[in-house]
């Protein structure tokens, strides 16, 4: 009994040395800082740049990634100082440009058309990835909603689109349910995607979840929700006119020369230009052709239409 | 290896951590949105163990954190190598405290934005590694108390068992072989298989299993080969798996049946050992009744054991005499002799059978002597056992038989010639009468003719005697008064015995005994002794002194004739009653009047002997006069049944 006795005694003082040894285990050699070492940190001046500006029709993040290469392609260009700005919405946006803070703005043509208001100036349009410089909407519902079989079925419905200045999200939409008898008072809800960004791919979202009856997006939406959700579960209900595309204007004001030497460098894109086509791809447009204001005239005449001319 | 895994874990959740906050930063980053940063870092110093997170923008300004006076300088010059997409993970020191710093680039597409950092305390970590050592410790702490315990427990029952099995061990040695160490419960081969066999030796058995009993009779059974062999067909048996136990219990049976086996086999040598007790007691007992001398010799010629009586006869115990040679035993002629006839057998393996003769200290003495070689159990003599019989009796019966046979030859020798002779005689003493008749008496002629007859009548009476001798005259015996007859010889030969100056006085048993006898005989007998005592006084006078007495009884009367003449030597008294023996001149007698006198008595059944010199409790009377020898007594049995005499004499006739 004396010899287990001192055996168990033995293990019981063995036990630390053991948890010394789990200790010792995690042991790696460490860097010293001073962490009560402290500065107050100032943010250096931000250099002045010519702001350029996506209508916020998508999330930050994509607005980046369709646009820095762009960015990146007229900075080498035109030597111009470029910078891209990330407004949260369609109004900030707007605001931005009338207090002079957006230089170059790339917008739809229903802000172009307010921005215009503010003195704004197209100087290019972009060939949408379909190869015209026009764009439509969509009316987009679940494949397995069996009420809903054309236009007229969506009265009293609940409809879910991107913006109230969105124009292939809403106002395009709107403009063929007016045609089609339809006013905004005859659905059961009209709401609009919520929060800053990535608003078209939230109204696919919404349908697809079945939390709306119908949606309304701009063309080529879907083709930027495919990798999230299973296309087949959405079918598009009707296709609206096509409009005249995506405007890049200036602002009010903007040297003229920087607007001739951006504009040139953005029609000097080649689609067939395999370094032009990466930026190209990126933007989601298949080139840049000269605009002008006139051009604008049926988005003019659509808003007048839906009482929209403000 | 556990604290390990919890720093891993630790790792892999600040990455996650950083990883995520750089993802959510994208957005308030390009829009340059100072408010959504801040939250966000900020919400990550609300985890437990987060020390602090920033936001730089790509050229390293920190546009966020959450440090709430001023920006810790030196954290901007560690953990820098950001360049690829992994977390890079920097071990900080700050003081008493440790910091993982956890450094991972924002990235979009391939642009790269600015980098977002998290510390992230190890104190925590340190924490849950502490409560995890502990934890281990406690549980390895209970885990061996609780084996120690277990072990404890098992321990104690299987030293139990072997103590129990020690001490058991410890009884045998002591001699009590009576314990049980195994378990006794559980069923027995003949209640499981309902076994009708009765003969068969594991039928009732109830300590021992039935495969530890060999040539068990149940038909599933291998009831051949070594315990082995029986055993493996006993392991598909339903008795053996019930009853069957662990190593220990196994220990116990089979010592069990060591225990058993070892006392039934001592009970044996127990009760072979009586056995041989026994035997040896007896073989001592007839070895030691026996009067022969026994003895054994070894190989080496020394003596291995001997009888009592052999023991005796050399005067020492049966132990001292174990390892003595035979000239420590016997004087040198003996021991001699004795050493040469054992040598000779034990080198030839010849049986002696011999008769020796022993001069001893009283006299020569006879012995029959038989050495028999004794064989080993391979064959070889490896010693012999002596035999030496006294028979010294045997020889002086053998020496009378003989002197018997030599009287009887002699007797019918001398009957014939006596017979033969007697006519002749009768014819001689007639014609001498007659002659006498025929001249003058007193003449020479007449005188030398009673010369003749006087001699004739002397040679008539030897041939009578010589008949007498020989049985060859008639006996007539009837019942007659043994005083009487007694008191006529005395009659007869006191004058002439008066006139050799010899007395005789007589002691006669006054109840008159009555025999079977002839009267005649027995008074020629009487004479014949009164006159051999008178001759024993030499002429010089004396004593005789006659006694008769009756032991009715004993069936007998004696009678003593004793006197105080010159008494018989020792070597002639054995000789006495020989035919012709005689001390007397050649002339004097014919030394055949106390043979004739034997005769007569034996014809009688009688006894008759002769004790010289007369012992001093005879009561001999203190007499004056004559010579004064130490006399001697001549004493006569007779037997009074008549019957035996009558049918004795009539079978003899």
């Amino acid at each position: 009994m004396m010899n287990k006795a001192r055996v168990l005694i033995g293990m019981i003082l063995l036990l630390p040395v053991l948890a010394a040894g789990l200790v010792a285990c995690t042991d790696e050699e460490p860097v010293r800082v001073d962490l009560s070492k402290r500065e107050a940190l100032v943010a250096p001046r931000q250099v002045d740049a010519i702001t350029y500006a996506y209508l916020p029709q998508y999330s930050h993040t994509i607005s980046y990634q369709r646009h820095r290469r762009m960015l990146e392609y007229l900075r080498q260009t035109t030597g111009l100082p470029l910078r891209q700005i990330f407004p949260d919405t369609f109004d900030e946006h707007i605001k931005m440009v009338e207090r002079g803070e957006i230089d170059i703005s790339y917008s739809n043509p229903f802000v172009y058309v307010r921005l215009a208001k503010a003195g704004a100036q197209a100087f290019a349009r972009v060939i949408e990835p379909s190869g015209e410089p026009n764009f439509r909407g969509q009316i987009i519902t679940r494949s397995d909603n069996a009420e809903i079989r054309d236009i007229a079925d969506c009265r009293g419905k609940r409809w879910v689109a991107v913006d109230p200045d969105s124009a292939g999200g809403y106002l395009f939409p709107l403009g063929l349910f007016f045609d089609n008898g339809i006013q905004v008072e005859d659905f059961e809800t009209v709401d609009f995607a919520p929060g800053p960004g990535g608003k078209q791919e939230k109204v696919v979202l919404s349908v697809y979840a079945g939390v709306y009856d119908i949606g309304t997006i701009r063309k080529g939406t879907l083709d930027v929700v495919g990798g999230k959700i299973d296309l087949g579960a959405i079918r598009v209900l009707a296709e609206t006119r096509a409009y005249p595309g995506w405007v890049y204007s200036a602002r009010k004001g903007l040297d003229p020369e920087v607007v001739e030497a951006i504009s040139k460098a953005m029609f000097a894109l080649d689609h067939e230009n395999e370094a032009h086509k990466l930026i190209l791809s990126a933007a989601g447009i298949r080139g840049v052709i000269p605009a002008k204001d006139i051009d604008y005239g049926p988005v003019r005449e659509l808003a007048e239409k839906l009482g929209l001319d403000r | 290896m556990s604290a390990r895994s919890l720093v891993e874990e630790s790792k892999k959740r600040g990455s996650a951590l950083v990883e995520s906050l750089a993802i959510r930063a994208v957005d308030p980053m390009l829009a340059r949105d100072f408010l959504r940063l801040k939250n966000m870092v900020d919400e990550q110093s609300s985890v437990e163990d987060v020390a602090y997170a920033f936001v730089q923008d790509k050229t390293g300004h920190v546009m966020v954190h959450t440090f709430q006076k001023g920006f810790p300088v030196d954290l901007l010059v560690v953990n820098q190598d950001v360049a690829d997409e992994t977390v890079h993970i920097q071990l900080l020191a700050d003081g008493s405290r440790r910091i993982y710093d956890f450094a991972v680039p924002v990235l979009v597409s391939d642009g790269h934005l600015g980098t977002v950092r998290i510390g992230l305390s190890q104190a925590r970590i340190q924490q849950a590694v502490q409560h995890q050592i502990t934890l281990m410790a406690g549980l390895f702490a209970g885990a061996l108390i609780l084996a120690t315990s277990i072990g404890t427990i098992f321990a104690r029952r299987v030293t139990a068992r072997l103590g129990r099995l020690r001490t058991h061990a410890e009884e045998m040695l002591t001699g009590n072989l009576d314990t049980l160490s195994g378990p006794t419960s559980g069923v027995h081969c003949w209640e499981k298989q309902n076994c009708k066999i009765t003969q068969c030796p594991a039928y009732g058995e109830v300590r021992r299993r039935c495969w530890y009993i060999a040539g068990t009779m149940c038909p599933d059974c291998n009831n051949e080969g070594n315990f082995q062999c029986r055993l493996e067909s006993c392991r598909k048996c339903s008795v053996y798996r019930e009853n069957a136990g662990d190593e220990i219990q196994d220990l116990a049976e089979t010592f069990d049946v060591m225990a058993l086996t070892l006392k039934t086999h001592i009970d044996e040598l127990c009760d072979a050992e009586r056995n041989l007790r026994d035997q040896q007691r007896l073989m001592r007992t007839i070895l030691d009744v026996t009067p022969d001398r026994v003895s054994l010799i070894g190989p080496t010629m020394r003596y291995q054991g001997c009888n009592k009586s052999f023991a005796e006869s050399v005067g020492m115990s049966l132990a001292e005499v174990e390892g003595k040679t035979d000239f420590d035993l016997f004087e040198e002629a003996e021991a001699e002799e004795r050493h040469l006839a054992a040598r000779d057998i034990l080198e030839s393996g010849a049986r002696l059978d011999t008769q020796v003769k022993v001069q001893g200290a009283d006299g020569d003495r006879w012995y029959h002597v038989v050495c028999i070689p004794v064989l080993n159990d391979e064959g070889r003599i490896d010693g012999l056992l002596r035999t030496d019989r006294d028979i010294t009796d045997i020889k002086s019966y053998e020496n009378q038989l003989i002197q018997a046979q030599k009287i009887e030859s002699l007797g019918l020798l001398a009957g014939g010639v006596a017979h033969e002779i007697n006519t002749p005689l009768g014819i001689i003493l007639g014609y001498a009468q007659l002659l006498q008749e025929d001249v003058e008496s007193g003449s020479q002629i007449h005188q030398d003719l009673a010369i003749i007859e006087k001699q004739t009548q002397v040679c008539k009476k030897i041939v009578a005697d010589l008949l007498g001798f020989s049985r060859q005259s008639e006996s007539a015996k009837r019942e007659m008064c043994f005083n009487n007859s007694v008191m006529e010889a005395i009659s007869l030969v006191r004058h002439t015995l008066e006139l050799d100056k010899v007395s005789i006085l007589t002691q006669l048993d006054d109840r008159f005994p009555i025999i079977y006898g002839d009267p005649e005989k027995l008074k020629q007998v009487w004479i014949n002794l009164l006159t051999n005592a008178r001759d024993a006084m030499s002429g010089k006078g004396g004593t005789i002194l006659i006694r008769t007495r009756l032991d009715a009884p004993m069936g007998i009367v004696s009678l003593w004739v004793a006197d105080n003449g010159s008494g018989i030597g020792e070597d002639v008294l054995k000789k006495i009653f020989d035919p012709f023996f005689s001390t007397k001149a050649v002339d004097k007698g014919t030394g055949l009047g106390l043979s004739v006198s034997f005769g007569i008595i034996k014809d009688h059944d009688g006894m008759i002997r002769a004790i010289s010199p007369v012992p001093e409790d005879f009561g001999f009377p203190a007499v004056q006069g004559g010579q004064g020898g130490v006399g001697t007594v001549f004493e006569v049995n007779l037997p009074l049944d008549h019957q035996m005499g009558e049918g004795q004499e009539s079978e003899k006739e």
